[in-house]
């Protein structure tokens, strides 16, 4: 059954290899405007013609088959059949920058002289004629001695010319002649021959070139200046975050509406019992208490999807340079460090794009620093219930929204901090180099960034449909039982055995201000951050039963009249810092090879959530916010 | 009269006459090369990212723009092109 051959996209970054792999097998890889992007191999099926299918797989890019960063390891490994479990590819799609075309030869060039059937794509044809260039790729065909056909990844151009082609190298493929013996690469595509012959090549494959105003330069001579482009950086960031307030309030309202009539419905439309409370109490209580926060984070990772499709994430890159050298780390940690703003697991992923290992592990162990959007639950819940909700001062700046950006700068301060002293200890090491190749800008494609959308909406709803969920129905049973006696002074929560549980974890962190709703909170959290709104909202509901008053407060507003204002700040300090995703320290086990850094990043993170949360706590206290 | 690539002002083109290897590690040496900074190569350098320091610069090649640090300018030797 695995007689599909195997096809290898390979090229330099950012040539369009996902495109062409997503269009071609109807995957959904991530595809942004910057190199390094893909850091792992994907395969995928995509079905020739004739009916015959091949398996294709998406490599990260690279400049040469000498590695530098993991990522491009990855991409050697497969190509030279150096991957364990894989067979070497049977032919090559080198994906090649039409309007970048000096350049990208020299790699084509490289992968070429390897001798296995190749065939180059001859991609972006569209922004290359923007560029005011037209290309012979029958001449270019010739010179390099394999087929070139012409693409447009993301208008699906060229598609069937390419199957045709690979049709074409597979069958090639299969004589036993055509079977080179792979060693090592001969050509370098460094070396000056190589890249001599790739300039001349390129030349006489452009028919004709007219100079034309090019945007990239214009937009660049604004977001890249010093001053202007920094601050325009600060603004964009800004604005997110009022965006996710100001943008999500109806539609959050919406969500709600909808929850609290399922709950009403279910009570009058159920037997009252065990599977009722189940419903009201657990599932649509707790995990509804998650899903309203839908909204808020589709906003903030709208604005994520538009910097990273346009290109401007590699100017945010170089503005922040400066900045993340003088702590020892380099523009390029910035893009996974953004990136761990939607979810720090990704951000860990992409860390495989840096070069320098011990830049690259700091910048792992700093990620979870970056404000996750499974943070925003607990943060809008807390600054919901005890942030007055009106502007800073006379001005239009809504106070809420400045109190979540202080957050966010607080984590990526401390992230700074943690770095600084990671760099000088236990990550020490030279200051690194930061070199990268600034993509062209692009305007975003709407079908694609709302896509992108849906895939981010379903992945949250099915995280709140199974992690979130099973977590606050176990945590609902561990509250539920045993029954507190008829007519004690002592509340079920209190009786439960996770009320016992958290009047032990209590003690522990009662010296920082947590009372036991907080306690009871921490430990199913550590499932997934936004677990903590659910547990609350559990607690909650099954305490408030069937009292008419306390059910129509929403969950902000018992909380507000339960806790110190003191408590709720040491609450929000503690989830600034605090590791509490599973998931995150799995990917941090998996990109180290080992438990060691990942215990390392769990103690640390820990430690600094209690000072933190302990310091805003008797501060508050101090100025009398008790 | 040569000049070091990281001390240029910035919008002019110039063309590289010499690049000193040896103060450039394997992979950046390599990495340069691969973005076609080499002898012979004109480069337009075309911003830079702070006003308090000359780091990081950005360069035009051709059709291509890349980032590299001052360290790895300084090894670069220009003259003005014509
Ligand atoms: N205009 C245009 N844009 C394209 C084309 N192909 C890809 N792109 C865009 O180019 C950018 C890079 O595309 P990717 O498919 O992520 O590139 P990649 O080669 O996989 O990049 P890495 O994984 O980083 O090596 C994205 O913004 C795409 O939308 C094309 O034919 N025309
Ligand atoms: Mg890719």
């Amino acid at each position: 059954m695995n007689s599909a051959p195997i096809v290898a996209l390979t090229g330099n970054p950012n040539a369009g290899k996902s495109s062409l792999f997503n269009a071609l097998t109807g995957a959904r890889q991530k595809i942004a405007n910057y190199p390094g992007v893909t850091v792992e191999r994907k395969a995928g099926m995509a079905a020739l013609a004739d009916g015959r299918m091949v398996k294709l797989i998406d490599l990260p890019g690279t400049y040469s088959l000498d590695p530098s960063s993991p990522d491009e390891q990855v991409t050697r490994d497969v190509i030279l059949g150096r991957q364990a479990g894989e067979a070497r590819p049977d032919a090559l799609v080198v994906v090649v920058d039409a309007a970048n075309l000096e350049n990208h030869l020299c790699f084509a060039l490289e992968l070429i002289d390897l001798g296995l059937p190749t065939i180059v794509a001859l991609n972006m044809l569209d922004l290359a004629e923007r560029d005011g260039l037209m290309l012979d790729p029958a001449k270019l065909s010739a010179d390099l001695g394999v087929p070139v056909v012409s693409t447009v990844a993301v208008r699906k151009r060229g598609l069937d010319d390419l199957l045709e082609a690979v049709d074409a190298a597979t069958r090639a493929a299969q004589t036993p002649s055509a079977q080179p013996d792979l060693v090592a690469p001969q050509l370098h595509s460094s070396d000056a021959n190589v890249r001599r012959r790739a300039r001349d090549i390129a030349k006489a494959a452009i028919i004709s070139e007219t100079p034309v105003r090019r945007w990239t330069q214009r937009f660049d001579a604004i977001f890249l200046h010093p001053v202007a482009g920094l601050t325009i950086l600060l603004g964009l960031m800004f604005l997110m975050f009022q965006a996710v307030y100001a943008w999500s309030e109806a539609p959050i309202g919406w969500i709600e509406d909808g929850f609290a009539a399922a709950q009403t419905w279910v009570a009058g439309n159920m037997p009252a019992g065990f599977l009722q409370d189940l419903i009201i109490e657990g599932a649509l209580g707790g995990v509804g208490s998650v899903i309203v926060f839908l909204p808020q984070i589709l906003i903030l990772f709208l604005f994520i999807l538009l910097l990273e499709s346009t290109g401007y994430m590699t100017r945010a890159a170089f503005l922040m340079d400066g900045l993340m050298s003088k702590v020892g780390l380099s523009g390029r940690g910035f893009i996974p460090l953004l990136s761990s703003f939607a979810c720090a697991v990704p951000g860990i992923m992409a860390t495989r794009a840096i070069p320098d290992p011990k830049d690259r592990l700091t910048t792992i162990l700093i990620a979870p620093l970056m404000t996750c959007s499974a943070r925003l639950p607990v943060y809008t819940l807390i600054i919901g219930a005890f942030i007055p909700a009106r502007p800073v001062g006379g001005t239009i700046i809504g106070l809420q929204g400045f109190v979540l950006f202080c957050l966010y700068i607080a984590g990526i301060v401390g992230a700074l901090l943690v770095a600084l002293v990671l760099r000088r200890t236990l990550a020490k090491g030279n200051n690194t180099g930061f070199m990268m190749e600034m993509p062209r800008y692009q305007w975003p494609r709407m079908a694609d960034v709302l896509l992108a959308l849906w895939q981010r909406a379903w992945l949250f709803l099915r995280r709140a449909g199974t992690i979130i969920f099973a977590t606050t129905v176990a945590l609902w049973l561990l509250l539920s039982y045993p029954k507190a006696p008829e007519g004690a002074d002592v509340s079920q929560v209190e009786y439960s055995v996770a009320g016992r549980i958290a009047s032990g974890i209590e003690v522990v962190v009662a010296p920082i201000g947590f009372n036991h709703d907080i306690a009871l909170a921490l430990i199913p959290a550590m499932a997934a951050r936004e677990v903590a709104v659910s547990a609350m909202a559990t607690a909650n509901a099954i305490e408030v039963g069937d009292d008419e008053e306390a059910l129509a407060q929403s969950l902000g507003e018992r909380l507000q009249s339960k806790w110190s204002l003191a408590t709720a700040l040491a609450f929000l300090a503690w989830f600034i810092f605090a590791p509490q995703c599973v998931s995150t320290i799995a990917i941090t086990r998996r990109e180290t090879n080992g438990w060691k850094w990942p215990m390392f990043m769990v103690g640390y993170l820990f430690a600094l959530a209690y000072i933190a949360a302990g310091i805003t706590y008797w501060t508050a206290i101090s100025f009398g916010l008790g | 009269m040569t000049i070091r690539l990281d001390q240029v002002p910035l919008g002019h083109a110039f063309r590289i006459t010499r690049v000193h290897w040896d103060i450039l590690s394997n992979e950046e040496g390599r990495r340069l090369r691969e973005f076609g900074l080499d002898e012979g190569v004109t480069v337009t350098p075309a911003h830079r990212g702070s006003i308090f320091s000359r780091d990081p610069l950005a360069l035009t090649i051709g059709r291509m723009q890349v980032i590299i640090r001052a360290g790895q300018a300084a090894a670069i030797e220009v003259v003005p092109a014509t």
